[in-house]
């Protein structure tokens, strides 16, 4: 109990400190809870508490999960007028949810992916053509984004399977480049100028309008925020799930040792393309409701520096942890937007932090647990 | 004794302040192929909110938000995003690209922000929408094609091949240019598309070289049209070179060196020094010493500003009242002549001015050489 | 289609995969040497590029104006600049992670070379614009028909086919080479055998990056510009190209180079209304001939440890 209680805290401190990156208005101010930010993690790494901290949170998983929704509900109810502090929140919703897609590729399945924003960029785009053409429901586009996505990835599946390493980098950073050329010579799909989608609609409810139930006023984003944050508590489930599950341990033992898995009798390709094409569905999804929500998609929205970022994302919170990408996430959206003196060289700072971290903590801010075969007693 | 004095100096320090400060937008391309425009266009939007600060009489105190759209609609739609969900910004002075423009239109009606156009000339942006945020100063593409069209035709260019941009904006200028020439008589030997950032048009230039035209009509900006321009020379196409106002920049004569030379181009509006208020808008930007010169477009951009900053004077920092506001701008006095916003806030600027390349510097047709027979155009013409 | 036009699209996939061939080569010298991909590569041609156009703005801020110097100058300079760069990647980024997943060492360079191109666009004046390339070579040529040979295309393609010429002399004729060859082949012995292993390395990437230097000069003298950005796709091509043609084989490599640029122009001309087009045409056409034959078209020479 004491331990839940400090957790409780815990967490309210950091989402007050999210409250105040995101409504500072001031530079300085920015820069000193930043400053702050960086001073609190150094600490907990050099004290190791934050190991001792990861293990907590595992030990109590549901009650961790459940904290941190919490916790962003409460924080979005708190900025209900900032429109601008909700689209921020929903961004890093979103680009936690596509990660964890590429996280089942690339942390579990060792299928490196570097067209990660291309599969974003189809569910984007399926989701602007069949909202502009047909009159499907919102929900069901979400979905069919995923389902395309997933399909688009077929295209590539015997290329990957037959290749390792790095030319299995090569097939999808040639992907990523064709497919942006692609939308933009295609002016079927709109070309550069791009595509529009109206508003989303489900149900009854409007997602242009804004949100007055009685006396309670908020921005439009809020809806956003709830369709993401419902997103994101499924798709991060479905991830926990598979890892814990004999699925999980294959796609392990694929990604260690391809031919020692084969040689136990796994069917390598098999779950190989189980991880793309499950990753994809959620990178899908991702993008489709990424696309409702800016109300616009261009082929540039969707380039290989984009690709990279999803990888930066992915490594520097740690392969294969889904917590630790959510934090690497939150970093890589919130900072360069807020400090805005870094907004020009935010590509340089990730890269040039991704190789600093490839170099001397190649396994990322928080790594990957070791997986418990045992249940541990409380 | 000390806390009247420090009672009288905060009295002093708030009646100082006593002007609340209103933030409005300026979106441009800052950086990018295009930047030299989007800088210029920023500095003038500046110089503007400057001078309305400096202005005792003046009811508010403004401070201009700068924000980058890098031509790049993806990037335009967020700043868009940025600042109409920001509720201290009460409108903008927005957009250069026309591709930019065309997709943040939506953006805008969304939050409900005023917007004026300083350089986009896509049509489409006012007249393919109802909504009554969006508004412009500068003229449309209609009428700068018209005028080529005809240029081309009574010089004796009968015969032309066309690379346009695949954006709206390119397919703009080629739709307007095609429809007028053809009118006058003139024959479009081939029409290709390419993309905005394409490097390499060696295979369409091959193409154009073997059918001879005697010029090459150009719908796109400054980034490719320097690097068609450039590859022309290289294949040895020999043939007139003809832009529109995406091109009407230094950063074009400065990458093309000597290759610019006998280059022609067309833009609604007079040049600034023979605009209006041109001259004391000239003098003011020198005295504020920017480093970047206002190009062809900043008497726009300062002219917009000014009207926001109008409009704001009169109904205070309310974006439904700035809105209802614009809507009566009938023979506004500016800068840029008389502005008159019409049901679709589109502004009408009646001069087209016929530009050519000559000795590094973009001289008007009249004013040149070219036209007083001392010098003849690349194709002897 | 008459033998002129034909002739026009001949010479500029020659161009194409002259430069394409400079930069495969370079992969493949590191891949041999170290079994690693260097994906940084691309971005040390344009920081190559960038550095000819530094030495030449110096130059001629000071007066000098003979083209012959300034040719000298800026390949020189791009040269050095890229061999140190070279070297320095090697010894800081590269060398390090060597024990590492080989996919760490693909990310940590795809990332470098991300820091070196927002280097360039953040802190080279005007970086983030298109920059004027200087034309230092002869203009003139000669007309045949609708053919337009030009005299700086036949010096670039000549001198670009001696520099490979000589880096294979250097390979297969030097003790330098024959040093290159054995760790190439089997880094352990190689080492029992005396060779400095850390020197083979750094003298590799510092050749290899050269010849970077080299392609970026070239591209720059050919369209007359270089920005930022152009490093990145002259990369990946000249990576794929490596690949066909089968990492650590040379010949594969140049092989490579020239079959990208051919299906480029193949593209080009299959599909007249839309030359961008020719990119997706290319990629997708390595990525099925990956798919039929994973180790490249003439295979690599590699074993792989179970």
């Amino acid at each position: 109990m004491r331990s839940r209680g400090a957790a409780v805290a815990l967490t309210a401190a950091v989402t007050a400190f999210v409250w105040g990156l995101l409504r500072a208005e001031s530079q300085s101010a920015i820069a000193a809870l930043l400053a702050l930010a960086v001073a609190a993690g150094f600490v907990l790494l050099k004290t190791r508490w934050l190991d001792p901290l990861a293990g907590a949170a595992l030990a109590n998983e549901r009650f961790a999960q459940g904290l941190a929704v919490a916790s962003v509900a409460a924080l979005a109810l708190v900025l209900r007028d900032d429109d601008f502090a909700l689209l921020l929140v929903t961004r890093v919703l979103i680009v936690i949810v596509a990660c964890l897609g590429l996280n089942v590729q690339f942390g579990y399945a060792g299928v490196v992916n570097f067209a990660g924003a291309s599969f974003f960029g189809v569910g984007g785009y399926t989701a602007a053509v069949l909202a502009r053409a047909t009159g499907l429901p919102h929900v069901l586009i979400l979905l069919a984004g995923g389902v395309t996505a997933a399909l688009t990835g077929t295209v590539l599946l015997l290329p990957i399977l037959r290749t390792r390493g790095h030319y299995a980098a090569l097939i999808t950073i040639a992907f990523a480049l064709l497919f942006r050329t692609f939308l933009e010579v295609n002016d079927a799909l709109g070309g550069p100028q791009g595509l529009k989608l109206g508003e989303m609609r489900i149900g009854p409810i409007r997602f242009n309008d804004p949100v007055g139930i009685g006396p309670f006023e908020g921005s439009f984003y809020l809806k956003y925020v709830a369709v993401a944050l419902i997103l994101l508590a499924l798709a991060f489930a479905l991830v926990l799930r598979l890892e814990r599950s004999w699925i999980g341990l294959a796609l392990d033992a694929v990604r260690i040792d391809e031919i020692a898995a084969a040689s136990f009798g796994l069917d390598v390709a098999r779950w190989k393309i189980a991880a793309f094409t499950i990753g994809n569905f959620v990178i899908g999804v991702a993008g489709a409701l990424s696309a409702f929500m800016i109300g616009f998609i261009a082929p540039n929205n969707y380039t290989f520096a984009e690709s990279l970022i999803f990888v930066s994302v992915l490594l520097l919170g740690g392969i294969g942890n889904p917590w630790g990408l959510s934090l690497a996430a939150a970093i890589v959206i919130l900072v360069p937007e807020k400090l805005q003196v870094i907004q020009e060289y935010r590509f340089l700072m990730f890269a040039t932090l991704v190789v600093l971290v490839l170099l001397f903590r190649p396994v990322g801010l928080l790594p990957r647990p070791l997986r418990r075969l045992v249940e541990r007693s409380p | 004794m000390r806390l009247a004095a420090a009672a009288s100096i905060a009295l002093l320090s708030f009646s100082a302040a006593a002007k609340d400060t209103v933030r409005i937008a300026f979106v441009g391309p800052l950086t990018g192929g295009n930047s030299a425009i989007g800088l210029g266009g920023r500095n003038s939007a500046d110089l503007a909110v400057r001078l309305r600060n400096g202005d005792a009489k003046a009811k508010y105190q403004y401070d201009l938000v700068v924000l980058d759209d890098e031509c790049k609609p993806d990037a335009g739609v967020q700043v868009a995003t940025k600042a109409g969900s920001d509720r201290g910004v009460v409108g903008g002075v927005t957009h250069y690209c026309s591709v930019v423009a065309m997709a943040t239109v939506d953006t805008y009606h969304r939050f409900g922000l005023p917007v004026i156009v300083w350089g986009a000339v896509l049509p489409d942006i006012t007249y393919a929408n109802d909504f009554k945020e969006i508004h412009r100063v500068n003229g449309t593409m209609i009428n700068q094609n018209q005028t080529n069209a005809k240029f081309m035709a009574e010089h004796g260019f009968k015969k032309v091949a066309v690379i346009h941009d695949t954006t709206d904006y390119g397919k703009g200028h080629n739709k307007y240019f095609t429809q007028f020439f053809q009118k006058e008589g003139g024959q479009i030997l081939s029409t290709f598309g390419v993309t905005a950032d394409q490097q390499d048009f060696t295979a369409e230039l091959t193409q154009i070289k073997a059918q001879n035209p005697e010029a090459l009509y150009f719908g796109g900006l400054t980034p490719i049209g320097v690097r068609i321009r450039a590859q022309m020379d290289k294949l040895g196409l020999k043939t007139q070179f003809d832009g529109t106002s995406g091109i009407v920049n230094d950063d074009f004569i400065k990458a093309l060196g000597p290759l610019a030379e006998g280059a022609l181009a067309f833009r609604e509006g007079a040049p600034a020094e023979k605009l209006p208020g041109g001259k004391q808008f000239l003098a003011d930007y020198q005295k504020q010493g920017y480093s970047n010169p206002p190009e062809a477009y900043g008497p726009f951009a300062y002219a917009a500003a000014v009207l926001l900053m109008d409009a704001i004077e009169k109904t205070g920092p309310d974006r439904k009242k700035i809105i209802a506001e614009l809507k009566n701008v009938k023979d506004r006095d500016s800068i840029v002549g008389k502005i008159t916003f019409d049901d679709h806030g589109q502004n009408t600027v009646p001069a087209i001015t016929r530009y050519v390349v000559q000795d590094g510097k973009w001289v008007t047709w009249e004013d040149s050489e070219y036209a007083a027979g001392k010098r003849k155009l690349p194709t002897g013409k | 289609m008459s033998v002129d036009v034909v002739a026009q699209y001949v010479m500029n996939g020659a161009m194409l995969g002259m430069m394409y061939a400079l930069v495969a080569v370079g992969f493949t010298l590191f891949f041999g040497v170290l079994d690693i991909i260097q994906f940084s590569h691309g971005d040390v041609v344009t920081v190559g590029a960038f550095a000819g156009l530094a030495a030449w703005t110096l130059l001629t801020a000071s007066g000098v104006t003979s083209a012959g110097v300034l040719l000298l100058a800026v390949t020189g300079a791009a040269a050095a600049v890229t061999a140190l760069l070279g070297v320095g990647v090697a010894r800081f980024i590269v060398l390090p992670v060597k024990s590492a997943p080989q996919l760490n060492v693909l990310l940590v360079t795809l990332m470098g070379g991300t820091v070196l191109r927002e280097c360039l666009r953040l802190f080279y004046p005007g970086g983030s614009q298109p920059k004027l390339f200087p034309a230092l070579l002869p203009t003139s040529g000669w007309t045949f028909g609708r053919f337009f040979l030009r005299f700086d295309n036949v010096i670039l393609l000549v001198s670009g086919a001696l520099l490979i010429a000589g880096t294979h002399l250097l390979i297969t004729r030097t003790r330098l080479g024959l040093a290159i060859r054995a760790v190439a082949q089997d880094e352990e012995t190689a080492r029992t055998m005396g060779i400095d292993f850390r020197r083979v390395v750094l003298v590799t990437f510092a050749l290899g990056s050269a010849l970077a230097a080299f392609a970026g000069v070239m591209d720059g003298l050919y369209y007359n510009e270089v920005f930022f950005g152009m490093g990145l796709l002259l990369g990946v091509i000249g990576f794929a190209a490596a690949i066909l043609g089968g990492l650590g084989n040379m010949y594969g490599a140049i092989v490579g180079g020239f079959l990208f640029a051919a299906l480029q122009t193949v593209g080009a001309v299959a599909l007249p209304f839309a030359s961008a087009y020719k990119d997706v045409f290319a990629f997708a056409v390595v990525i099925v001939l990956m798919a039929i034959r994973p180790t490249g078209l003439i295979g690599e020479r590699a074993s792989e440890r179970v």
